[in-house]
Formats: structure tokens, sequence, C-alpha cells
């Protein structure tokens, strides 16, 4: 058993690092926006399956494709921002769960009409046979993801850390009043957060439908696993939601040595624990 | 203004009551029987595949006369391998749309809730495909199966599958009812035969990432893996088991032999046997002329799920002509005197509702298509 130990190390990475991902876009979107989007799983779904549609479809290079499919779920986001979430500002959290459930609805429907029931593998160049690296064995799309996020996870500390925009926005999420008697165009710098996490969310899809495959009741799940991994590692704080999901996927992959039928049980169980310490979560916000 | 308004408002509603009751197609001669299949959720495809069986089925029981002078209607409802989603559908299939019998519905699970509705209106339900063991240990006498169990399976292929040389047998299964029969009867009848059951892993259907539950078999180093699963699960669990560099013979009951499957893991299905209740190319008369008929009209090979379509409609149609009438209870004596020649044998029903008597297959994948590698016959339970 003990020999499987660092294969069950790295397993719990990989579901860790995409975990991250979705956390990441739904911290700033309910943690920071105030919107409990429970369609979030559903941008994750639409960016796998618009990858899935760009590489078959158009023959496009998954390589393009990925990117591409991200875009366009950033623009989906920002539209959405502009034309729905904006009404919702200041409104009571409700409204925005009782409108992001309709969206998911929506979504997951439209793509059922549009892709069929399906489980679809995004087309891609990365060989799927066993990669075998000391005692682990992976795949090259697995090892792609979890290098993919970790640039990800490095361009968004820069954008917000490094740049003007990123200042801006950690100045809105602050305090939003100061922020907008400073100059900062409040309006659209939210549109930009929430298009940003739909497009986390879209990337986990892609890098995940190039793993395994998507289908259109992907997202549910998702949904499910970034709530928790949000408030786990504490709304609105990015190291929290990388944390946070590093933690619950490892607590997964290790809980499988106890029992792996309840190895879900054991992340959540572990979820609980830590938030009966913490109740805010592991991390202050941003 | 108001008043005029709600006067084109309930005309509006009128006519369209009328519209929908007139559109609704059955004719007071036609037979109408109720199909629950999943037509979405993680197995639709292999839903859509029974649908096309049945669908087949239907028209040639309406293409040589129809039933008791009427056309056999099989009115369909999305059940989506959902217990809850099963039952509303068979409310509405029973009170609605007043079918005379129910056909459905896939997973076991499913098929276990719908069981209740129907023995609380008192109508016939079928099923050709949920395999659990418990649905024909309830005493509910409006239940039929007319496919084998797990157990029966297990049973039929335990033997074969230690005579073939397993030593040290792992599971790999679905959670639930279907997976975890798999995996106790078939653990039952593998320890009885001599070998070892060295590792069980149970995964829920919504798990894309099988890693965590393979790392564990693989530290148990069997030399057979059984599966339970359905082909998009099927494709999964092959392609995982691989990348993880297991090298154990695979073997499943599900969808290891279908087309799709196939089609979706490439080479890697070379070697995996498939536990099954039929194949395309099994050689007989009847069979061949089955598949060229659904080849032509679906444009890809029957399934197994296609073959208990068809299977369960015919075995119906049947019953109804023998019983002369609709009536529930004729009905079902009708059905427990069924001797019907299948593509895989004659089915008759034991007093419990399960079907025996018809031939079962491991089918093992080779360059070109399935070669059987043992056949086995479903004892009378």
């Amino acid at each position: 058993m003990l020999e499987a130990l660092p294969q069950i190390f790295f397993n719990g990475v990989l579901v860790g690092a995409s975990y991250a991902l979705i956390a990441m876009g739904l911290t700033v979107i309910f943690g920071l926006m105030n919107i409990a989007n429970f369609a979030h799983g559903q941008f994750y779904m639409m960016g796998g399956f618009l990858a899935f549609y760009l590489t078959t479809e158009l023959s496009l290079n998954f390589f393009l494709a990925l990117p591409a499919a991200v875009a366009i779920v950033v623009a989906f986001g920002i539209l959405l921002d502009r034309t729905v979430f904006k009404r919702l500002r200041g409104k009571p959290l409700i409204s925005s769960v009782l409108v992001t459930i309709g969206l998911a609805i929506l979504l997951e429907n439209l793509a059922l009409v549009l892709w069929g029931p399906r489980p679809a593998a995004i087309p891609n160049p990365l060989s799927p046979d066993p990669v075998q690296i000391g005692p682990i064995f992976t795949t090259e799309p697995r090892l792609f993801a979890v290098g993919v996020t970790v640039v990800v996870i490095a361009l968004v500390h820069t954008l917000l850390h490094h740049t003007r925009t990123g200042k801006a926005m950690r100045a809105t999420f602050q305090q939003q009043e100061a922020a907008a008697l400073s100059g900062i165009n409040i309006d659209r710098l939210y549109s930009l957060a929430f298009g940003v996490g739909a497009g986390l969310a879209a990337l986990g899809g892609v890098l995940l439908g190039a793993i395994f495959y998507v289908n259109p009741s992907m997202g549910g799940v998702a949904t499910l696993k970034a709530f928790i991994v949000t408030i786990l590692g504490g709304m609105g704080s990015f190291v929290g939601a990388i944390v946070g999901g590093l933690l619950l996927g490892l607590a997964e992959s290790f809980g499988t040595l106890w029992s792996s039928a309840y190895k879900d049980a054991i992340g959540f169980v572990l979820v609980i624990l830590i938030l009966l310490y913490r109740p805010d979560g592991l991390f202050r916000k941003v | 203004m108001i008043h005029k308004f709600q006067e084109r408002i309930s005309g509006a509603a009128l006519a369209a009551v009328f519209g929908v009751a007139m559109s609704s197609g059955a004719l007071a001669a036609d037979i109408v029987v109720g199909g629950i299949y999943p037509l979405t959720g993680p197995v639709a495809y292999d839903g859509a595949t029974k649908h096309n069986g049945a669908k087949l089925a239907v028209e040639e029981v309406n293409a040589s006369g129809g039933v008791l002078g009427g056309k056999f209607v099989l009115k369909v409802e999305d059940g989506a391998c959902n217990p809850a989603q099963s039952v509303s559908a068979a409310e509405k299939l029973i009170t609605q749309t007043k079918v005379v019998a129910i056909l459905g519905a896939f997973c076991s699970s499913s098929s276990g809730a719908v069981m209740e509705v129907a023995k609380k209106y008192k109508i016939p339900h079928m099923t050709g495909v949920s395999t659990s063991q418990d649905l024909t240990r309830q005493g509910n006498p409006w239940f039929f199966r007319a496919t084998g169990t797990s157990a029966l399976l297990g049973q039929a292929f335990g033997p074969t599958i230690v005579k073939a040389g397993a030593k040290r047998v792992a599971f790999l299964v679905v959670n639930d009812d279907w997976g975890r029969a798999v995996a106790s009867s078939y653990a039952k009848s593998i320890k009885a035969a001599g070998a070892k059951v060295v590792a069980t892993e149970i995964f829920s259907r919504d798990d894309t990432d099988l890693f965590p539950y393979i790392t564990k078999i693989k530290t148990r180093n069997p030399d057979v893996v059984i599966s339970a699963s359905n082909t998009q699960l099927a494709a999964n669990v092959t392609k995982q088991l691989r990348q993880l560099g297991v090298k154990s013979t695979l073997m499943g009951e599900g969808a290891f032999t279908s087309e799709a499957y196939r089609k979706l893991v490439g080479k890697l299905a070379l070697g995996v046997v498939g536990l099954v209740e039929y194949i395309p190319s099994i050689d007989s008369a009847k069979n061949k002329a089955f598949v060229k008929k659904y080849k032509s009209r679906f444009k890809e090979e029957p399934s197994k799920f296609s073959a208990a379509g068809y299977h369960a409609v015919h075995i119906l149609a049947a019953a109804i002509k023998r019983a002369g009438s609709t009536n529930s209870e004729k009905l079902r004596q009708a059905l427990l005197r069924t001797d019907y020649a299948g593509l895989t044998g004659n089915f008759k029903f034991a007093a419990n509702g399960q079907a025996y008597n018809f031939n079962v297959f491991m089918a093992k994948n080779v360059a070109g298509g399935l070669q059987v590698v043992g056949v086995g016959t479903i004892p009378k339970p």
C-alpha cells in the first residue's frame, strides 16, 4: 500500500488543481461580487463544449481552441454581467441565486439541444498513453492540465498584483464606493471580473474535457465542488481557492486509502471540520 | 376590456386543449403500452439503442397485423436512469396516457422504483435490462424481467472465468444496485470456484477521474478486473485502467462489446471480455435478419440493449395476443405462460417473473469483431 502513496498524492494534486481552477473563478464572482453563481459549473461545461466544437466542427488545433473557447466564455461572462447582473447589484443574494439557477438550467438544456446527451472527448494531439515518471503513472493531458493551471495561477497573481487593472480590481472589491470616487469605472471592472471568473471555469472544462470527456450534465457536480472549495478557502481569496482546492483534492485521494466508496464524504467531512474552527474559511479576502 | 381578454384567453385555452387531445394520436382500437427509457443522463446513449430496438419490434408487430385487431402503440417517457424521474414517468403513463403495460426503466434502481407504481395500479411491468436480483425477490406479481440477473449471470459465468485461469479477481463497479449486485454475486461464485477476490472498488456514476480507485486495485495485483458499467463509463474504466499501467484482463457486464465502446477505446478494446446476453454476431437466422434490419434502419449495429428492447416488446405483444384482452390480470397470466423464441434462445418466465432458459455469452474483443469464448444457459431460478 505504501508504494502507492506517490501515485495517490499525484492523483490528489491533479484533482485539486482542477478544483482550484474552478474555485478561483467562483471566489471572484461569489466572494467579491456577491453573486451566488449556481451556473458556474455550466461555464465550465460551456468551455469544454466550445473547445469540442472548435476542434471537431471547425478543425481548429487544440492549442488554439483552448484559448479561443476560454475567450468566448469570458466575452459571454462580460455580456451577462452587463445585461443581467448589473441590475442585481445591491439586491439581496436570493436574486442572484434564482437568476443563476435559471441560467444553469437554460445553459445545460441548450447544450443538450445543441450537442445531445452523449459525452464527447475533446480531440487533442496529446497522447492518452500512460507516461511513467518514477513510481507515478500519468498521461500527457493530465500533465498538461496541471502545467496550465500553474501558469494560469501565476498569470492571475500577476494580473492582480502587478497591473493597474488588478489594483483597480482589488480596490473595488475592498471598498466599492471609495474606488468609484477615485475614478475607477466600477461597472467595467465588475464585468471584467465576472468574465475572468467565468473564463477560469471554462478553462477547467477544456482541460478536463481533454483528459476525460464533456457532457451537458457535468456542470452540476462542478458547481457543488466549486462552492465548497470557495467557502473552505475563504470567500474572495485566490490563495484560499488554490489551497482549498488542493486540500479537497488531496483529502479525497487519500480518503480512498480508508474507503473509496466514501471518498467524497471524507472530503466534505474535512471541510466541515475546518469550517467549525475557521468559519470564514482558511484565508481572508484578496 | 378585461372581460373580452378573459374570453379570448378561455377560448384559446379550450382550443389548445382540444388540439392536444386530437394530436395525441392514439385511436380507440389501439393498444397503448408505456416505455420508460433513459433518453438523457449518463446512460442516454444506451437508452437510445434500447429505444431503437423497441421501435423496430413495434414496427414488426404492426406489420404482421398488430394486436387484437388494433395498432400496437409505444408511448415513451424519459426516465433518465433516475428513480424519481422514472416514477413520475410511470405515474404519467398509467394515469394520464392509460397504458396497459409498462416497459422499462433500464437502470435497476429506476426499475425498482417503477415496479412499485405498477404494483399500485396493478399494471404489468417488464424490464429487459435491469439485472439487480432484488427486483424479483419482492413478491411483486406484476413485475417481469426478460433478462438475466447478475446472480444468474454470476452463476453462469463464475466457474467459466475461473476455468479460464483467473486466480486473483478485483471488481471496479458503479455505485448503484447493478454494480453492487455484480460485485457481490460474481464474488460468491468465483470464490466457490476456488479463486480469490482481492479488491472491490465502487465508484460513483458522476466520477470522471477513476485513478484513486484504480490506484488501490493496482496495489493488490489482480489478474482479472471485473467491471460493471455502461458505454460512457466502460470506456473511461478501460482507458484509465491502462493509463495507470494495470495489465490485468478486463471483463465486464454492460457495454464492453458494443460498437460504440470499440470506437471510443480503439485498440484498447482488444482482449477485453464482455459478459453479455447478446452480441450481433450470434449465428442464427433470426438474429441475422434482426441485425440486417436494425443496421439499415439505424445505421449502426444493434447493442445488447437494442436486443433487450426488441425482446420486451415482442414478449409483451405475444402475451397480449395470448390473453385475448388488455385486462391486467389476464395479461399477467398470459405473460407467465410465455415461451418466446428470441434472438438468444427461448424465453420462459418463472413464477416470480424471472426469465430463464436463454443463452448468455463470454465475448472477447478481437481484431475485426467479437469471439465467443464461453456460453452458458440461464438456469431456472
